[in-house]
């Protein structure tokens, strides 16, 4: 009896506090809930400032990107680059990137995007809105992806009126990072280095970035509207051998892509997009499992609160919480690091465009003299493999820092070919009559156009009645759907390379 | 008389001591069952585990799990190659009990504010573990401080805390509870 007692006044002694414990373990539960429970949002909410009322720092450092605001004309810098551009869109437009904030404005702005006049009238297609606005996933998502990548750019003038924001990288209901483009889970399906499915946290950290830091080309897809046969212009990475420019070099002449006929050379061209998660990939700070937000987007302390910053920019402007989170030295130190390494890509990128320009203007050369397609096709083929390497070295800005290695090596690989393009023209010129022809100068934006026989300034005059008239009837329509937030252009004044 | 009332009161001893033994194994059945229940609210097998998310089991770590999350360790030290003994695994499942234990208290009479506190045992395990990582880097301190070291804090190798002068490594020097309100992606379970 007395050791029933005893068991009793044991398994009481011990009850109590299981039972505090259990308690207090219930009582947690339902303060984390508190504590998780995030605001949702309406699905596919393309304004910011709505997010932003429940997460006004994040909101207020992503308004910050409008300080990156300064137009760099980089075809004024390099003229080169409108004789390597010579038929396609970019020989007259080219400006270095400004901060997120000025994404749609820069797109609708740009002499690239063309001067339509209504709905229906070119040069770009759908396709050129896809990494502009948050105002993108919810189109596809209320049309169908392939009707989003039919017609022209101008069709969702009025549908696309806010610059990509938070619903671009956040999901509506748990505001976790989630991939909002589906052409990037495909490619990274088709990779296979690393399955969409199996991201981490610390993946998803970049992936967000590379559903628009990437290479990609418009995939022409024929389909069937009930009926109707439509051509769509499908957002596609060209990833399915590797995504080195060997390796996608390899994909698109495979499949004979080119992004235009080269107005002078006739070269069938590539044009590369920005790699920047390719080249970031072969990096240093890539393997050791360095993402873009730990650099770009630093834990910076605002009183009492640590939180992401959203002022996506360079991490030289905040060293401290950036560089020296893991490197030891000063930032003196750290900015004359990377600007060394910018220099070396510069002196590289600099020879190759000069090599290709020549190249094209010696194909021109030949072409004029009788060269016939025979003794042509091995010299074209060297130039658009040249200038592809080249444009995937340089056309993500920051490769020179991401992988300055592979970034010199492409380059490398850039000038061996443009040289062979031109030892192999120099026979075919000698053949015609012209071996001592002399590339003319393209030592100036002018020059250069004038070279390529651009009608620059009528491009910019239709540009201008464009951003006059129907760009503002698109925010007009956009408004009047209610789709439009009037904070996304808080500030905003016109600024191109061609006022 | 005086047999019967003797065996009454035996046959009355005799019910009371039959009931008490189910009254017994009754009280075993409820605190087996209490415990299986904690077993499973307090996920405490996940504490057998050296995953970090299981630190953030509650809520209260969360600052830690992501200040040391954005920090230069983590990919080279999870939560317990630092706040636990590395030398024997006994040591290292004492320390856990320890600090269980500790933690249990602190949480269900809620004795903690927002700002944690290392405590010396704790201390003492992460200076050992700061060492043998940086043994390299800090072999001629270790000499120094033994010919010079006056401050005396007897709770750590060297008389010094490692993060009394590194004071932002790895947590950054802002840890309080309520700093890092937005982690969505870290969520606890």
């Amino acid at each position: 009896m007395k050791r029933s007692w005893g068991i009793v006044i044991l398994c009481v002694l011990v009850m109590v506090p299981m039972l505090l414990l259990t308690l207090s373990i219930r009582e947690n539960k339902a303060e984390q809930q508190t504590i998780n429970a995030v605001p949702e949002m309406k699905p596919f909410e393309s304004r910011s400032s709505e997010w932003g009322k429940n997460y006004p720092r994040q909101y207020d450092s992503y308004m910050q990107t409008r300080k990156s605001d300064a137009i760099v004309d980089v075809l004024k810098q390099d003229p080169a680059l409108v004789v390597m551009w010579a038929g396609y869109y970019f020989s007259r437009d080219y400006n270095k990137p400004r901060g997120h904030y000025y994404m749609l404005e820069d797109n609708l702005n740009t002499l690239r995007t063309g001067a339509p006049v209504d709905a229906k009238t070119g040069p770009a297609p759908t396709a050129c809105w896809t990494c502009k606005s948050p105002d993108v996933p919810r189109l596809i998502k209320r049309d169908g992806e392939l009707e989003f990548f039919t017609g022209k750019w101008a069709k969702y003038g009025g549908e696309i009126v806010n610059p990509v924001g938070c619903a671009d990288c956040h999901d509506n209901k748990t505001m976790k990072l989630t991939v909002t483009r589906e052409h990037l889970k495909r490619a990274l399906d088709a990779e296979g280095r690393l399955k969409y499915a199996d991201a981490t946290y610390q993946d998803m950290r970049s992936l967000v970035c590379a559903q628009c830091h990437t290479e990609y080309y418009f995939k022409k897809t024929e389909w069937d509207d009930k009926g109707v046969k439509k051509t769509a212009m499908v957002v596609t990475l060209p990833w399915d051998k590797g995504t080195s420019a060997e390796a996608i070099e390899a994909y698109y002449d495979q499949i004979d892509f080119s992004d235009w006929t080269h107005q002078l050379s006739k070269t069938p061209m590539l044009k590369a997009q920005h790699p920047e998660y390719e080249t970031y990939l072969t990096g240093v700070h890539s393997r050791n499992n360095v993402s873009c937000a730990d650099c770009h987007m630093p834990y910076v302390r605002e009183g009492g609160v640590k939180y992401s910053s959203h002022k996506v920019g360079s991490p030289l402007d905040n060293i401290a919480n950036t560089c020296l989170n893991c490197h030891k030295g000063t930032e003196k130190e750290f900015r004359a690091t990377v600007d060394k390494k910018l220099e070396r890509k510069n002196e590289l990128s600099k020879i190759a465009m000069d090599v290709l320009a020549k190249a094209h203007l010696e194909a021109a050369k030949a072409w004029e003299m009788g060269a016939t397609e025979e003794e042509m096709k091995p010299v074209l083929l060297d130039i658009r493999h040249g200038q592809w390497r080249w444009d995937y070295a340089v056309a993500s800005h920051g490769a020179f820092f991401h992988a300055p290695e592979e970034t010199l090596r492409v380059l490398a690989g850039a000038i061996n070919k443009g040289q062979d393009a031109r030892l192999k023209l120099r026979t075919v010129l000698a053949r015609h009559n012209a071996v001592d022809y002399v590339a003319p100068d393209f030592s100036s934006k002018e020059k250069a156009q004038a070279i390529i026989g651009l009608d620059f300034k009528k491009a910019v005059e239709e540009k201008k009645t464009f951003l006059d008239s129907l760009k503002q009837e698109w925010f007009k329509q956009g408004e009047a759907k209610g789709l439009y937030d009037p904070a996304s252009r808080k500030d905003m004044v016109r600024k191109t390379s061609y006022n | 008389m005086a047999p019967e009332a003797t065996r009454r009161s035996d046959g009355l001893f005799m019910g009371i001591g039959n009931g008490m033994k189910y009254v017994a194994i009754f009280f075993i059945l409820v605190v087996t069952g209490i415990f299986v229940n904690l077993v499973h609210e307090s996920k405490m097998l996940s504490y057998l585990s050296s995953d970090p998310k299981v630190c953030i089991n509650c809520h209260t770590m969360i600052t830690h799990y992501a200040t040391w999350q954005h920090s230069s360790h983590r990919d080279r030290a999870t939560c317990v190659d630092c706040h636990l003994p590395r030398d024997s695994f006994v040591n290292k499942m004492l320390a856990k009990a320890r600090d269980g234990y500790h933690h249990s208290v602190a949480m269900t009479f809620k004795t903690y504010g927002n700002n944690l506190r290392i405590s010396s045992n704790a201390a003492k395990r992460i200076q050992d573990n700061c060492i043998s990582c940086h043994r390299e880097t800090i072999s001629q301190m270790q000499t120094n401080s033994a010919l010079y070291q006056k401050v005396a804090d007897n709770t750590v190798q060297m008389g010094r805390r490692c993060w009394d002068c590194h004071r932002g490594l790895p947590h950054g020097t802002m840890t309080s509870l309520t700093a890092t309100q937005q982690n969505f992606n870290i969520k606890v379970r």
